[in-house]
């Protein structure tokens, strides 16, 4: 549907460097990246608020690069939510409607069904100062769909929210997806967001794209060692091949010796990443799969415990708070681990 | 003001007064003591004026009903009101392009070329104002040609208020556009506005306020211009031109009954168009 073909910007001292990304229709579309990596001003791009130094926008095959904003089809929402301050919610909501030519009266009929729909029925003549957070996120995303954009452009639009607002509208967000079918291309820097809502993803580092695919392929199965940090798995660990035991390599990372499926050469160096959640922890036992290792601390993080376990390496192991109080186990207490060889994900060279 | 004069200095004496809730902060009251001295020079002037002219309200009143005084001041506000409407039609769309364009040698020139005013003495403001526009300068000998002449005449007025003026205004709305946040102008364009469309629903509805206060500021400063009006126009009289030439005929007392009649005038002028625009700018509707 919209499609960014080597797109190079320079904004400053900022470069956004050789960018290329494919958001199909019906896409929830995820750009993440840490602060500062140039997410927004891809999202910018799209909407056509900068103009690309070299490379094409393409929308449904047409190039767009040079095209004005207002003529785009895009809805944007910016995380300041960025309503018109001199405006009741009302006329904020219908301000794209207006300025498109429809009369007042109609905009404001039009308008009155996307409010209930939004549950700001409520609201309409107040003012945005006047507003909550959730109610302003509200509104922008009602401004936004009002003149029923081909594409709906979201900068981080969640994380000025309190939680409870956050789950709200992450299924208002959904249901515009999922039900309504519209492509929606959000940029992110939180892993949460990813996997709650992401069809496909890209990873932005430094102005560059570090990989673009499926958001399951790139959440679990991340080419690259920083992208792999970045989008959370908690156990990366370097090492060497160190021998092959049939669609088995053996892995030697400094200590610790692994089983995990790649076709890596004896002495070939890999990385293995291994989600926290695929490490089974237990009490005692033994045998050629299992790990010994000691806990050095434990962090509870609401119904989850991540427990670090010092096994020559150190290894984040995640597991329900209870199951932890079931194993009793604390700072100091003997485990062993196990962790299934295909749930380690290799990257090689 | 929560700070108050006078209050204990000691330990006991200050948990007495905070237990009253009339504490002093030493450093406020200093500030408000060295501030008061600038305001006093004002009052003190002001009264001193009032006093003197209301001692004889007779003379006063003739002053202030006389057709060359009402005449003079009805010209100096025209003229100032004509310089800023010049000013609003062509300085806000300067004021917007300085706002949002990148820092860059020539955004550099262009500022320092709209703050020139600032810096010049008034008189050599005139000067520059004169030679533009005389009957043979490079602007004045077109427009004379098309019976736009300035020299001693209302127009000559006009350009010199504009001329020392325009930093106030053109500054202030800077200021205000640059308050706008980008964010607000992308959003609008999203949504299917066009520049111009979202500058006039947008960022000028947000800018109003600083568009009010430049051009007050620009207003005062073009009523209150001599030396630049003097040099292009010393006819008609503009309230500063009339106070000085009578002050140089007939002394002080005329003038200075003159000077308190534009004083009572100006502030009453500036007091109603404060009262009449003080929730411009406000968007609450709990207010």
């Amino acid at each position: 549907m919209i499609e960014l073909d080597q797109v190079s910007l320079a904004l400053g001292s900022f470069l956004l460097n050789d960018i290329s990304l494919t958001i199909g229709r019906g896409d929830y579309y995820f750009i993440v990246g840490p602060s500062g990596a140039g997410k927004t001003v891809i999202l910018e791009a799209i909407a056509g608020l900068h103009r690309p130094n070299r490379g094409r926008i393409l929308l449904r095959g047409d190039e767009i690069t040079a095209l004005p904003p207002e003529k785009r089809g895009v809805g944007l929402v910016y995380q300041d939510f960025s309503l018109f301050p001199h405006m009741d919610v009302i006329d904020n909501v219908g301000y794209g409607l207006r300025v498109r030519g429809m009369r007042r009266p109609d905009a404001r009929r039009e308008v009155a069904g996307l409010l209930d729909e939004f549950g700001i029925a409520h609201l309409a003549s107040r003012y945005p100062g006047t507003l909550s957070g959730g109610e302003k996120q509200r509104v922008a995303l009602a401004r936004a769909i009002a003149v029923k954009p081909d594409i709906l452009l979201l900068d981080e639009p969640l994380s000025a929210l309190d939680p409870v607002t956050q789950e709200r509208f992450i299924l208002d967000l959904q249901r515009l997806n999922r039900e309504d079918g519209l492509t929606i291309v959000q940029v992110s820097h939180s892993r949460r967001e990813v996997r709650l809502l992401a069809t496909r993803m890209a990873v932005i580092i430094d102005g560059c794209l570090m990989e673009e695919g499926d958001a399951g392929v790139v959440l679990n199965a991340p080419r690259s060692q920083e992208v792999a940090s970045f989008v959370g798995i908690e156990n990366i660990l370097d090492g060497v091949v160190v021998r092959r035991e049939g669609r088995y390599a053996v892995v030697d990372t400094s200590g610790l010796i692994l089983r995990a499926v790649t076709d890596a050469d004896v002495g070939e160096p890999v990385t293995l990443c291994i989600q926290s959640d695929d490490i089974t922890p237990g009490i005692s036992g033994g045998g050629p799969d299992l790990i010994a290792g000691t806990v050095v601390r434990i962090v509870e993080n609401g119904p989850i415990a991540e427990v670090r376990v010092d096994c020559g390496v150190e290894l984040a192991v995640a597991m329900t708070r209870r199951a932890a109080r079931d194993l009793c186990l604390a700072s100091g207490t003997p485990v062993t681990l196990s962790i299934e060889a295909e749930a380690i994900h290799v990257i090689r060279g | 003001m929560e700070m108050k004069a006078g209050a204990p200095s000691s330990d006991k004496g200050r948990r007495r007064a905070e237990r009253r809730g009339w504490y002093t902060d030493r450093c406020i009251l200093w500030f408000c003591i060295m501030g008061s001295m600038i305001v006093g020079i004002t009052v003190l002037a002001l009264a001193n004026i009032a006093l003197t002219e209301l001692a004889d309200p007779v003379h006063l009143f003739e002053v202030a009903a006389s057709s060359e005084v009402i005449g003079s001041i009805l010209l100096t506000f025209g003229a100032g009101a004509n310089a800023v409407l010049i000013l609003v039609l062509f300085g806000t769309p300067l004021a917007y392009v300085l706002a949002r364009s990148r820092p860059s040698r020539l955004k550099g020139i262009v500022e320092s070329i709209v703050d020139v005013p600032l810096i010049l003495p008034h008189t050599v403001a005139g000067l520059l104002v004169y030679l533009l526009f005389m009957r043979r300068g490079w602007l004045g000998a077109p427009l004379s040609e098309i019976g736009l002449s300035f020299e001693d005449a209302y127009p000559g007025t006009v350009v010199a208020m504009l001329f020392v003026a325009s930093p106030f205004f053109i500054n202030t709305m800077r200021e205000g556009f640059e308050k706008v946040p980008i964010h607000l102008e992308n959003v609008a364009r999203t949504l299917g506005a066009g520049t111009f469309t979202m500058f006039c629903t947008v960022t000028l509805p947000l800018s109003l306020r600083h568009m009010f206060n430049g051009a007050i500021f620009a207003w005062g400063r073009a009523i209150g211009e001599f030396a630049a009006v003097i040099m292009i126009a010393y006819y008609p009289f503009i309230i500063s031109t009339l106070i000085y030439y009578s002050f140089a005929t007939e002394g002080i007392r005329t003038s200075r009954s003159i000077a308190l009649v534009v004083i009572v005038v100006s502030l009453g002028v500036f007091y109603l168009l404060r009262r009449l625009t003080r929730y411009l700018g406000r968007y609450d509707d709990r207010a």
